[in-house]
């Protein structure tokens, strides 16, 4: 018997099954024979340096530590052990992830509107009157009507109170969209070792510091460059990679954007420039 | 390659979910009209140049009502997104339902070249097309 179940992957149908025995077995997927190992001896501070499966983050243990103090633990762990934090993370435990992200921004985000509300309602009142004269305006270029429009509607009472109930939905939708883009990316590069469930553990505990969308103004900024980062560290340790890999599969999107970006500036750079010589007269 | 296999994941079925409400939206919401109007990309807005993922909402609402043409015209990336989706909502279904079978994929390194190579095909086909 083992010590706890462990994870094993059955090499027919590849799926991934949880068993408290090594040895011959049946997967219980596929119904085919297959051999789990004996798991190796684990070294002193094995912890630190990343266990096959983890013991589980402080909320997937919520159970017995509770559910308050499994939230604070896991946020607290991510925020400023995020390596302890990941290498800790069970596989099998999806929901337990789902939930702590879902959860995490949606009292986050309301906890942060409320207190925008009521800390910052004079500048709203007169960010609301200066927009709403912008888009007014004809001069203006039409993105920038657009997103005034846009702004003006998004802060409204209204839709403040409609976001609010479909936060859990949005937080769902937005975590699986960035999961699959990032894994996407990863097996792009050819770094994702470990399935979508690792890529989603780390994208999910990389939600921890979207805690800061309950700070006023720059909570949110700060918040979603950590969420990047974190995403990295999470990516590296779940997958079993290296930095540079993690860090790739994580910035490449936006690495392979700025690189568009800045061969459209210089193309446009060089042909301004071309252009001016020509009216010049100029070689 | 299509494995046998047992029920569906959760990310499984919360990503056939997820199917289901971007292909829903894409079906009832008009292009023309909030919130889908307002969206806009700020790669485009600052260079003028369409972005990977541009078009793609266009492509959604074409795909839904089967004007396949016209969803690749828009996005080549977009088309086959939606009919990545559709095909895994269904076949969820089917799994949830019990049938014992699941695509098993293998990313070679040819595939892998293959998809970097299709990405980069659409995103200069809308481009392209669309250009400053």
């Amino acid at each position: 018997m083992l010590e706890g179940a462990v994870l094993a992957r059955c090499p027919s149908c590849r799926n991934t099954f949880s068993t408290d025995h090594p040895g011959h077995q049946l997967c219980p997927v596929c119904g085919k024979a297959l051999v789990v190992p004996e798991p190796a001896p684990a070294a002193p501070g094995a912890l630190q340096t990343g266990l096959p499966e983890g013991p589980g983050t402080p909320w997937e243990r919520r159970a017995e530590l509770g559910f308050w103090r499994g939230w604070a633990q896991t946020v607290q762990l991510a925020l400023l052990e995020p390596g302890k934090l990941f290498a800790a993370v069970r596989l099998d435990k999806g929901a337990a992830q789902l939930g702590f992200a879902v959860f995490t921004i949606s009292v986050s985000w309301a906890l942060g509107q409320l207190l925008e509300a009521l800390l910052l309602r004079g500048q709203r009142e007169r960010l609301r009157a200066i927009l709403g004269t912008l888009s007014q305006d004809p001069d203006l270029a039409p993105v920038l009507q657009r997103m005034i429009q846009t702004q003006l509607e998004a802060s409204s009472p209204g839709w403040v109170i409609g976001l609010a109930l479909l936060t859990p939905v949005v937080a769902l939708v937005f975590l699986y969209l960035n999961a699959a883009v990032t894994h996407a990316v990863a097996a792009l590069l050819g770094q994702a070792k470990r399935g979508f469930a690792a890529t989603f553990a780390a994208c999910a505990y990389a939600c921890a510091p979207l805690v800061l969308l309950a700070v006023p103004a720059c909570g949110s900024i700060v918040g979603i460059i950590w969420v990047v980062v974190l995403t990295s560290i999470g990516l590296k340790v779940t997958h079993r990679i290296s930095t540079g890999a993690a860090a790739a599969a994580v910035l490449a999107p936006y690495f392979v954007l700025c690189c568009v970006m800045f061969l459209v500036m210089g193309s446009l750079m060089m042909a301004l420039r071309s252009a001016a010589h020509g009216a010049q007269g100029l070689p | 390659m299509i494995a046998r296999a047992g029920r569906p994941s959760l990310h499984a079925v919360a990503l056939a979910g997820i199917a289901m409400l971007l292909l829903a939206a894409a079906a009832a919401l008009p292009l023309d009209a909030p919130p889908l109007s307002l969206f806009f990309c700020p790669f485009r807005a600052a260079t003028g140049f369409p972005c990977p993922g541009c078009g793609c909402t266009r492509a959604f609402h074409f795909a839904v009502r089967g004007q396949l043409a016209a969803a690749f015209y828009c996005s080549p990336l977009g088309m086959l997104l939606a009919l990545t989706s559709a095909a895994h909502l269904l076949w969820t279904a089917l799994r949830i339902a019990g049938l014992p079978y699941a695509p098993a994929l293998q990313l070679t390194r040819r595939a892998r070249w293959a998809a970097a190579a299709t990405l980069a095909a659409s995103w200069l086909f809308v481009a392209l097309r669309n250009g400053p």
